[in-house]
C-alpha cells in the first residue's frame, strides 16, 4: 500500500486530470460537511436539553411524600403521608449496592440577617451527600459534613447570590449571619450551573434545623442517586422497587399515585434521550443520502478514469499484473480521493463549529459540536465511501482482457 | 520450448461462429527466430494471443517450457505471462507519465524486485538496447525507434523464455525497422527465443525461420537463410 510506484500513478491521474477530480472530490466533500453539519447541530440540540437538567446529578431520584387517595390496610383516604429520619436509614439498610449518595431535606425559610443587610431565602437543611446529589459546586470553604449533623451545629453554606446581596465585598467565610435571629456561622459559599435561584439559597446539617423546629425527626424529602453503573432499565427497574418498598412501609395502596412520588429522572432523561436519538438518525440518515450521491460521483470518475486507461491496464496485464494489483491500484485511488476531499469538508466544518459554535447559548441549542467519536465515525464512512466507489470500477479494470493492448491495428 | 499440438479456436460472431484456427501443430526450439506471417484474417493475431496466455484456446495442447497452459486463471495466466513471455506491441505501448526506466522497470515491479535493484536492472537493459542516456526521458520525448527498443529492453527485463513480437516495425518507416530488428537478431544471437509476426516479407527473411499462415492453418514452415540487418543499417 506504501509504494511509492502505485502513489505515484494516482498522483499522476489525478494531475492530469485536476478539476474533474476537484468537481468529484467537491460532492463528498460537501456530503460530510453536511453530515458533519448536522450532526453537530443535533449536538447542540442535545447540549441544551442537557443544560437545563444538569443542576442535578442524572442519576437522581426524589422521594417525595404525599396525600394518600385511597383507603388501605386499614387507614382511610386522605392520611398526610410524613418522612421521617427513620426512612433514610431504612432505604440506605434496604438498597446498600443500589444507592449511591442519599440524603434527606428539611425545608425551611428564613429571613437572614448580616449588619443592617437582610433578605429572605429559603433554606435546605441537608445530610452532606446532598452536595453530590445536587451537584453543588462549593467555590470557598466547605460543605456541610458529617461532624456538624452529629454535633447540630449552627453551621451554613449559603449561595454566591446570598453572599453578594448580604456580605457586599466582605469575606463571609467565618463570619456569622442570623437565620431567624439565630446566628450560624458561614463556612462555605456554593454556586449552580442551574439557575440563579438556586444561588439565593442556603444549606444547613439537617439536624440543626430538625432540633430548632421542635426537635422533630421529621424530613421532607428523601433524595438519593442510584449506581450509576445502572443503565436505564435498571434504573427504572430500582426506582419501582424503591417505590413498592416505601407504599409498604407506609401502608399505602400500591396503586395509590398520590401517597408518595417518587420521582426518576431517568424517566425525563429517557424522552430526551430517545427524542435526540431520533434527531440524530435523521441527521445520520440524510447526511447518509448526500454522501451517497458523492459516493456515486467519485464511482463515476473512476469509471471515466478506468476506460480512459484501459489500454494502459491491458499492457500491464501483459506485463504479468495481476488483477489484484489493479483492483488495489483502483481502490487506493478512490480511497484517497475521497479520504482527502472528506477530510476537507470535514476540516471546514470543525472550523466553522468552533467559530460560531460557542455563540450559541439558547436554551434549546447550546455549543454545537463535533466530537472525536463523529470525526473517527466520518473517517471510517469515508474509507468505507471510497472502497464502495472504487468497487465496481475496480472490478472493471481487472476484468480489462489484456488482449485489448493488443489489438490496436 | 514451445509446443502446439491440434490448436482449435473459434469466434462466436452473432449466430455463427468463425473458425480462426483449424488445427496448428508448431513446435519451436529453445533460440530460434520464428516470424509468423499471414495476411489479414488468417488467424495469426489470434495465434500469437493463445502464446501470450491472452486468449484461451477451444481445443488442443499448449506446452511452454514443459508447462502445460490450460484452464489458467486470471491471476495464474498474469504469473506465467510474468514469469515465461514479453511482449513487444506495435504501437510500443509504453506507459506515457513513465520514463524510460520506469517503463523498462515495470514486469520487474510485478515479479517483487525491490525498487534498487529493479532500477540497476532496469538501467542494464537500457544500456543494451543503448538508451541508457535517455533513461529519464518520458515516452513523448523518443522518437519511434527509440520507443520500440525502450518497450523491447521492457519485454527483456524479466528475463522471459519466450519474446512475443506483434508487428515490432508496424509504426517504423524502414530504416529504424532495420534498427529494431538488427537489436532482435541480436537478443537472439544470446540465445533468446523469439517470435515475430509481421505481414512484411523482408521482416520475415530477417528471422531464421518462417511460418506462413492462411485461412487457420499452417501453409507452409521453412528455415532460412538469415538476412542480417545490420548490413542496412
Amino acid at each position: 500500500m506504501f509504494d511509492r510506484d502505485v502513489w505515484q500513478e494516482i498522483f499522476n491521474t489525478i494531475k492530469t486530470n485536476k478539476l474533474r477530480t476537484f468537481l468529484t472530490g467537491f460532492s463528498v466533500g460537501w456530503a460530510i460537511f453536511i453530515l458533519v453539519m448536522l450532526l453537530a447541530s443535533v449536538n447542540g440540540m442535545q447540549n441544551g436539553f442537557t443544560n437545563q437538567f444538569n443542576d442535578d446529578a442524572t442519576n437522581s431520584i426524589f422521594v417525595r411524600p404525599g396525600t394518600t387517595s385511597k383507603a388501605y390496610g386499614g387507614f382511610e383516604a386522605g392520611r398526610r403521608i410524613q418522612l421521617k429520619n427513620d426512612d433514610l436509614e431504612y432505604i440506605k439498610k434496604s438498597f446498600p449496592d443500589d444507592v449511591e449518595y442519599i440524603s434527606a431535606r428539611y425545608y425551611a425559610n428564613a429571613t437572614a440577617r448580616y449588619k443592617s443587610e437582610t433578605g429572605s431565602y429559603s433554606v435546605q437543611a441537608t445530610h452532606p451527600d446532598h452536595q453530590a446529589i445536587e451537584k453543588t459546586l462549593v467555590v470557598a470553604g466547605r460543605y456541610v459534613n458529617e461532624a456538624d449533623v452529629i454535633n447540630k451545629a449552627k453551621v451554613a453554606v449559603i449561595g454566591r447570590k446570598v453572599a453578594e446581596d448580604l456580605f457586599k465585598n466582605e469575606d463571609p467565610l467565618g463570619q456569622f449571619v442570623e437565620l431567624n435571629n439565630l446566628p450560624f456561622r458561614v463556612i462555605g459559599i456554593f454556586t449552580d450551573d442551574g439557575d440563579d435561584n438556586a444561588e439565593r439559597r442556603i444549606y444547613a446539617p439537617i439536624s440543626t434545623y430538625q432540633r430548632i423546629y421542635g426537635n422533630t425527626n421529621d424530613i421532607n424529602m428523601i433524595a438519593l442517586t442510584y449506581n450509576p453503573t445502572y443503565d436505564l432499565a435498571k434504573a427504572l427497574e430500582f426506582s419501582g422497587r424503591l417505590e413498592d418498598l416505601m407504599k409498604r412501609r407506609h401502608k399505602i395502596d400500591p396503586d395509590d399515585q398520590a401517597g408518595l412520588y417518587v420521582f426518576n429522572y431517568a424517566e425525563a432523561f429517557e424522552n430526551i434521550s430517545s427524542f435526540t436519538a431520533v434527531l440524530k438518525g435523521i441527521g445520520i440518515g440524510v447526511g447518509f443520502l448526500i454522501l451517497v450521491a458523492g459516493i456515486v460521483g467519485i464511482g463515476n470518475i473512476m469509471v471515466f478514469t478506468i476506460k480512459e486507461r484501459t489500454k494502459e491496464i491491458g499492457v500491464r496485464k501483459a506485463l504479468g499484473a495481476r488483477p489484484r494489483q489493479i483492483v488495489n491500484l483502483v481502490l487506493l485511488e478512490s480511497v484517497f480521493i475521497t479520504a482527502i476531499s472528506g477530510f476537507v469538508g470535514l476540516l471546514f466544518a470543525w472550523i466553522i463549529l468552533a467559530a460560531l459554535g460557542p455563540m450559541f447559548q439558547t436554551p434549546a441549542f447550546s455549543n454545537p459540536s463535533v466530537n472525536l467519536s463523529t470525526v473517527v465515525t466520518a473517517t471510517i464512512i469515508l474509507i468505507v465511501a471510497g472502497v464502495l466507489a472504487g468497487l465496481i470500477p475496480a472490478m472493471k479494470a481487472a476484468n480489462v482482457k489484456p488482449i485489448v493492448a493488443l489489438s490496436d491495428k | 520450448m514451445i509446443e502446439i499440438k491440434d490448436l482449435h479456436k473459434s469466434y462466436k460472431m452473432g449466430s455463427n461462429s468463425l473458425h480462426v484456427l483449424k488445427g496448428i501443430n508448431f513446435k519451436v526450439e529453445e533460440g530460434e527466430l520464428v516470424a509468423i506471417m499471414g495476411s489479414s484474417g488468417s488467424g495469426k493475431s489470434t495465434l500469437l494471443n493463445i502464446l501470450g496466455m491472452l486468449d484461451g484456446a477451444d481445443s488442443g495442447e499448449y506446452t511452454l517450457d514443459g508447462v502445460p497452459i490450460k484452464n489458467l486463471s486470471e491471476t495464474k495466466a498474469a504469473q506465467y505471462r510474468n514469469k515465461f513471455l514479453g511482449f513487444i506491441f506495435q504501437s510500443f505501448n509504453l506507459i506515457n507519465y513513465k520514463s524510460a526506466l520506469e517503463n523498462v522497470a515495470l514486469p520487474l515491479y510485478y515479479q517483487k524486485v525491490p525498487r534498487k535493484e529493479r532500477q540497476e536492472k532496469a538501467m542494464q537493459y537500457l544500456d543494451r538496447v543503448g538508451l541508457k542516456p535517455w533513461a529519464t526521458h518520458h515516452p513523448s520525448e523518443l522518437s519511434g525507434g527509440q520507443k520500440q527498443r525502450v518497450a523491447i529492453a521492457r519485454a527483456m527485463a524479466a528475463e522471459p523464455k519466450v519474446l512475443l513480437a506483434d508487428e515490432p516495425t508496424g509504426a517504423l518507416d524502414s530504416k529504424t525497422s532495420y534498427e529494431v530488428m538488427d537489436l532482435i537478431q541480436k537478443i537472439n544471437d544470446e540465445g533468446n527465443t523469439i517470435l515475430v509476426v509481421t505481414h512484411e516479407e523482408d521482416i520475415a527473411h530477417m528471422c531464421k525461420r518462417i511460418v506462413h499462415l492462411k485461412d487457420g492453418v499452417i501453409v507452409e514452415d521453412k528455415k532460412i537463410e538469415q538476412v542480417r540487418a545490420g548490413q542496412y543499417v
